[in-house]
């Protein structure tokens, strides 16, 4: 930790408290009281990637778990265990568990605490005496009074002034009027109090965001197999198609997480085109998915849990069964339905960015007049083609060829792409496409005449046919004498 | 040997193979007959049917340099299929390399509603083969299409297996250089030719030389067409520029080539 006066030590490990340094220390009196101290730069990125790598190592006690920020400390994180707990048998079990597995995963030494307000779980956690103390709702004030000021997260500074005033514990605070304190102190103070106490509601950053339906599972014996896997989600995917039911929504978009063994988390994402409650489907893009994710991640000794969330549900009709096999007399929606199923299908395995349809966008630019969006699985309007001389190749680029014409301005008579030259046979045009001036950067302020603008050169296409029938698109830019005297040609399509 | 008993009532010769080209597919196998037709006898003369069988894989090579051509009789085949469902178009992404990417504003000069394909880039050919064979067999699309740079005889027979028990098309456009036997029901080597003008000299409609290479329970036969984006309509290629005369010589001219 660099700060004033040179580097001050910002973490200890037992052997370094056992000879007697102090955090905060500067780094060379410590080096004076042990000559063998090894000291390495703070490395904030890495604490904090290790942090949140545990909270969500941690989700598989309860989806919301919120790693500190440095505000908190930054060397722990809150789950909020809320109708989790008895999952494990109460929430002493619960923590029981937890600090058996940071022991013995991480070889994390932890202190936990249990309370109604994330403030209070701190406190505890930071200062009481008892190793995890699980307090019982409404006994906040009585548990925080003896713990000294530190334990309500203030800066530094204030603490300090506390102090100098006579105030060493909390409960030295709680009786006391608020208005001298809100005058004299920054509004941290009472703020701090207030969500200890659970006057002010204080929420959770979620490293993830939480799911709106979730279902876990633990299991005895680790699993390794991709079909193991994926039946568990299948049957994980059955007892949330209940509750789905029940509320009448689909899952659009749903995140599996596999719980290593050794603590590693690997979750995987799915995006959904229609929202949907069928089990196979799901079971298949999590088995597509996981092909991808077995080339990266290794299973090691198997995992322990598995969890499947659904993060963002949305109200499907209630007219939805498995689909049926037959393959005639299918019903419209069934139709958009199959389609959704099998563009997500498709994304799982090639990528997001893989299946798209055309969306049309107005301009006279021909590479600029339409797009590649992501496919839907419903039908956008087209507009009623204006020109129907559009290639149906379009070249990526426009590629420079050259052209001779009879005149400079007139149609060409020979051009010669890719190293062979064509004899034009026939031809049609010019179809004279402007620049989209109000695109182009301009300089300010933009010149009146059209003639004057530095923006693109005005292209002339003409459509053009050899003798053998192959058709071109080529296009002339810059009008003859008024933008450019060598104009220069360019194919930019080719005509089926 | 064919028992008369059979055939109550042979009158002719033509008669009879009208028998048996009605008779022939039940014994392959097939379901039933939902054919593609050109809407053109000169053509549909030569497939099984009268027209493109619709649970088969049909492969287009495109000719020297016709590659355009060859995508431009695809996409008016597929303009052809019956309008509810979207259409799959899978397209490596290396695959049209040199000849651009497909644009939806000259689908729509082609007569293709560009809002009723959906385009699927693959990195792979196995990927290729595998999104074909998905987008068969889950019964979404009206038709599949496809571009593929090798394909083996095992490889269509397990397409063309997937597009008959999915019922559905299968235009794959294979480059002419790596051609082995395949399973296909039909082979179509496509070529560009002069288009057709209207009577002020302009580009009106589309035409290609169509050679049928191949042709399981058909025959094989080369016709000039030209094809009109608007009606979505094949038609023959007046050998005249005169539309009086296209009628006539067009019959002649595909009586000399088939």
């Amino acid at each position: 930790m660099t700060a004033a006066g040179g580097p001050r030590l910002a973490a200890l490990n037992e052997a370094a408290e056992a000879a007697g340094l102090v955090l905060g220390e500067p780094l060379a009196d410590a080096r004076a009281k042990a000559g063998e101290l090894q000291a390495s730069a703070v490395d904030a990125a890495a604490d904090d990637a290790a942090l949140r790598r545990l909270a969500l190592w941690a989700t598989r006690y309860t989806p919301t778990a919120s790693a500190w920020n440095a505000e908190n400390g930054a060397d722990g994180f809150f789950l909020d265990i809320e109708g989790a707990a008895h999952l494990f048998g109460g929430e002493e079990r619960l923590m029981a568990d937890l600090s058996d597995r940071l022991e013995n995963n991480f070889g994390l030494p932890a202190r936990l605490a249990v309370a109604d307000t994330p403030g209070t779980a701190w406190a505890l956690a930071r200062f009481h005496a008892a190793p995890s103390p699980v307090l019982s709702s409404g006994r906040e004030a009585e548990a925080l009074a003896p713990l000294p000021v530190e334990a309500l997260r203030l800066s530094p500074e204030t603490c300090t002034t506390l102090r100098r005033l006579g105030f060493k514990s909390v409960g030295a605070l709680l009786d006391q009027p608020r208005a001298p304190f809100a005058a004299r102190f920054p509004a941290e103070l009472l703020r701090r109090l207030d969500q200890a106490l659970g006057r002010v509601e204080e929420p959770l950053v979620p490293i993830i965001a939480p799911p709106v339906y979730h279902s876990l599972r633990y299991l005895l014996e680790p699993i390794l197999t991709q079909e193991a896997v994926v039946a568990h989600a299948k049957r994980l995917m059955q007892t949330l198609v209940r509750v789905l039911e029940r509320d009448d929504v689909g899952a659009r978009a749903l995140r599996f997480c596999l719980y290593r063994v050794d603590g590693a988390v690997a979750a995987v994402d799915i995006g959904l085109t229609l929202p949907t409650r069928n089990v196979a489907h799901v079971a298949r893009l999590i088995d597509l998915k996981l092909d991808a994710v077995a080339a990266t991640q290794e299973a090691g000794f198997g995992f322990e849990a598995i969890g499947l969330a659904v993060t963002l549900a949305e109200p499907i009709p209630a007219r939805q069964a498995e689909l049926a096999a037959v393959a005639e007399d299918i019903g419209d929606a069934d139709r958009t339905e199959r389609c959704a199923t099998l563009i997500d299908t498709l994304r799982q395995r090639l990528g997001p960015q893989s299946v798209r349809q055309f969306a049309a966008i107005t301009s006279h630019l021909p590479e600029r007049a339409e797009a590649l969006s992501p496919a839907n699985g419903e039908a956008s309007a087209w507009p009623a083609p204006e020109q129907t001389t559009r290639p149906l190749l379009l070249l990526p680029r426009a590629e420079p060829t050259e052209v001779t014409a009879l005149v400079p301005d007139g149609p060409p008579r020979r051009f010669r792409w890719r190293g062979v030259t064509y004899e034009v046979a026939g031809s049609q045009g010019p179809e004279r496409i402007a620049s989209e001036w109000w695109r182009d950067p301009l300089p300010f302020p933009p010149p009146l005449a059209v003639e004057d603008k530095k923006g693109a050169p005005t292209r002339d296409y003409y459509l053009v046919e050899d003798a053998d029938g192959h058709r071109f698109w080529l296009y002339r830019e810059g009008l003859y004498e008024r933008e450019t005297i060598a104009a220069r040609w360019f194919v930019h399509g080719l005509f089926a | 040997m064919l028992a008369p008993a059979a055939f109550p009532v042979i009158r002719s010769r033509a008669a009879v193979v009208e028998e048996l080209r009605r008779l022939l597919p039940r014994l392959e196998g097939s379901r039933q007959a939902v054919t593609l037709p050109f809407g053109l006898a000169a053509i549909d003369r030569h497939l099984p049917q009268g027209g493109l069988a619709c649970g088969s894989l049909h492969e287009v090579v495109p000719d020297d340099g016709g590659t355009a051509a060859a995508f431009g009789f695809i996409v008016a085949l597929l303009a052809r299929v019956a309008r509810a469902r979207p259409l799959f178009f899978v397209i490596p992404g290396y695959g049209l390399g040199q000849y651009g990417r497909l644009y939806g504003h000259g689908l729509s000069a082609l007569g293709l509603d560009p809002a009723r394909l959906i385009l699927v880039e693959t990195a792979h050919r196995r990927d290729t083969l595998w999104a074909l064979e998905e987008a068969l067999r889950s019964g979404a699309p009206a038709a599949v299409a496809g571009v593929i740079d090798k394909l083996d005889l095992k490889l269509s027979q397990r397409l063309q297996l997937a597009a008959a028990d999915a019922g559905l098309p299968l235009f794959l456009l294979r480059p002419a250089q790596l051609l082995e036997s395949s399973a296909a029901a039909t082979r179509w080597r496509v070529g560009p030719a002069a288009a057709a003008r209207d009577r002020f000299g302009l580009f009106a409609r589309a035409r290609w030389h169509l050679l049928l290479e191949r042709c399981r329970n058909g025959r094989a036969g080369e016709w000039m067409v030209e094809y009109d984006h608007v009606a979505h309509r094949f038609s023959l290629a007046a050998a005249l520029a005169d539309p009086a005369f296209s009628r006539s010589t067009g019959e002649k001219f595909v009586r000399q080539a088939g």
